[in-house]
């Protein structure tokens, strides 16, 4: 896998919504920004999240295998495409299946919105609009040595772990390079700490230590 | 998991009996074939195989899983009397609104939506006119020797009888002609569509888009060609013209179930998801809400589709369908600060 790709580092993300704004100007969805910046811990942390579609490669694009229209087209390349509007009928499967909480609905236009990677602009060799404008490289669109040669002490893993569920993406987080060989925790399931629901860090039944707590 | 050789198989069983039925309308609709156009074989044929080719597609579509779950909510809503009761209007009033008028087009874009009822009217007008007609289901018979009356019969039962010479004349003559206006205004602004809307470009593939819009424009245009050759030269080239419009109507119809045009007959899935969801709302359910954070997902029945869908799938990880997506991710991203890069939060 991983030829160019997204690298996702939230550890650099300031949250400044650049990426929002430079998705909202793609000409294939002008003025609808296909990516989500999240505010992790809003209100006890400035700390910010970046989502842009991972590109599910197995199991392979649970959106559109949930799709009942077959309204989701994966490129040869990886790319999950966001719904071809002449198949969606806004049923909203894909919204709740992502386990990445990617996909977008317009329920009067009965059409699905996502994030396609730029195809218009990464078809032509050129970093999708996220990548581009954003100023601290939480977002960085490239191969792993490219990444790599820009920071030495990092490497990626495109692995990640919902509950019980490994699932392997297109696109990849940065983790630091002496994390041992785990996939990323995907929040699934909750820990009840002082009676306030937080992210779990791993499934119950993974290796390593970050593994229990209560399931949701 | 679907078996892919059986159901192909049980596909094109679906397949050929849908086309036996067809035959068969087509034999007893012609009385005996007695009203059977034989000039127009070649079309009646084609529709045997689109019959064919839409029954076996649709067939290996809805046994998906995600689709056959659908397809069972929607007919079970349609079917409900109970929901009949409480809205008897509802299936009727989003037939028209989704297939007929298209609203949800609307709000993608007006123009595009402009540029689609035409298209949608225009073939309709014509499929209305040339299915019945191929089959020899139409026929249109003088009443006198001396006209202008003309007869229009249907299973060989007269329908009603109306003068030559006069609007409606004129217009039952030349409904192909309107058809083929109305499809070229549309088809003509979704190909500059192809070309200056990146929206549109972007991932367009020559085949899925522009073969559908090409083979509709060339049948507009080789069936009005017809009408200018009859009334501006005298017949000249008809016979030419006939055989194009033949060929790219005959390759139209068997390509409908394998490309673009396959939406026509998946679209009224629409209305089964939109009527499952909304017999939920209208009895009052409550709707599912996100666990974590209270916000409202859909309606309990739909989410528990997609559960089912889910774990049909091997996809284990349909509980994370009970959170909004938006909890989804700050969960992931909380997860990812608290155990892959510390010290960031």
């Amino acid at each position: 896998m991983m030829g160019r790709t997204l690298f996702i580092d939230p550890g650099r993300c300031i949250g400044c919504q650049a990426c929002v704004s430079g998705c909202r100007e793609c000409d294939s969805h002008r003025g609808k920004s296909m990516i989500h910046l999240d505010y992790t811990d809003e209100g006890r942390s400035v700390a910010s999240q970046p989502t842009v579609c991972m590109h599910c490669e197995d199991p392979v694009a649970p959106c559109a295998e949930v799709c009942p229209a077959e309204a989701i087209l994966i490129t040869p390349d990886g790319v999950v495409h966001e719904a071809d509007p002449t198949r969606c009928i806004g049923c909203a499967n894909c919204v709740n299946a992502c386990p990445f909480g990617v996909p977008k609905i317009d329920l009067e236009a009965k059409l699905q919105l996502k994030c396609n990677m730029c195809y218009d602009r990464t078809e032509l060799g050129l970093a999708p609009m996220c990548a581009t404008v954003c100023p601290t490289g939480a977002l960085f669109y490239g191969t792993l040595e490219e990444l790599q040669a820009d920071r030495p002490g990092a490497t990626v893993s495109n692995w990640f772990e919902f509950g019980d569920v490994r699932i392997t993406t297109g696109a990849a987080m940065v983790v630091p390079r002496d994390r041992d060989d785990r996939p990323v925790p995907g929040g699934l399931p909750l820990v009840s700490v002082n009676g306030r629901d937080l992210p779990g860090a791993g499934a119950t039944r993974a290796p390593g230590p970050a593994g229990g707590g209560a399931a949701a | 998991m679907v078996d892919r050789r059986r159901l192909r198989q049980r596909a094109a069983l679906v397949g050929a009996l849908v086309s036996l039925v067809l035959v068969l309308a087509i034999v007893l609709g012609s009385r005996g074939l007695r009203d059977f156009d034989s000039a127009l074989l070649p079309y009646a044929v084609a529709t045997v195989f689109l019959a064919f080719g839409v029954a076996y597609r649709y067939t290996v579509w809805v046994s998906e899983p995600a689709a056959w779950r659908l397809f069972r909510k929607g007919l079970s809503s349609a079917f409900s009397a109970e929901s009949f009761r409480r809205a008897p209007t509802a299936l009727p009033r989003m037939i028209a609104t989704y297939l007929g008028f298209q609203k949800f087009l609307g709000a993608r874009s007006h123009a595009r939506w402009a540029a689609h009822q035409l298209i949608f009217w225009g073939c309709l007008l014509a499929a209305a006119i040339t299915f019945p007609l191929t089959w020899g289901w139409f026929t249109f018979t003088a009443s006198s020797a001396t006209g202008p009356g003309y007869e229009m019969r249907l299973w060989g039962f007269k329908l009603f009888g109306f003068s030559s010479s006069s609007v409606l004349g004129w217009a039952m003559f030349h409904g192909l002609d309107l058809a083929a206006v109305l499809v070229i205004g549309g088809v003509g602004y979704f190909l500059w569509r192809r070309y200056h809307d990146r929206a549109a470009t972007t991932g367009q593939r020559f085949a899925y888009d522009f073969l559908p819009l090409l083979a509709l424009l060339t049948i507009s245009v080789t069936g009005l060609l017809l009408t200018f050759s009859e009334i501006f030269l005298h017949g000249g080239g008809y016979e030419f013209l006939a055989v194009l419009h033949m060929v790219s109507v005959v390759f139209t119809l068997v390509y409908l179930p394998f490309g673009k045009f396959f939406h026509i007959v998946q679209r009224p899935a629409a209305v089964g998801m939109q009527l499952f969801k909304f017999n939920s709302r209208k009895a009052g359910e409550q709707l599912f809400t996100c666990k974590r954070c209270g916000t409202e997902i859909d309606t309990v029945p739909a989410v528990e589709n997609l559960r089912g869908t889910m774990r049909d799938l091997g996809l284990g990880f349909d509980a994370w369908a009970e959170y909004c997506p938006r909890c989804k991710r700050e969960l992931r991203g909380g997860a990812y600060l608290t155990d892959v890069k510390r010290g960031f939060k």
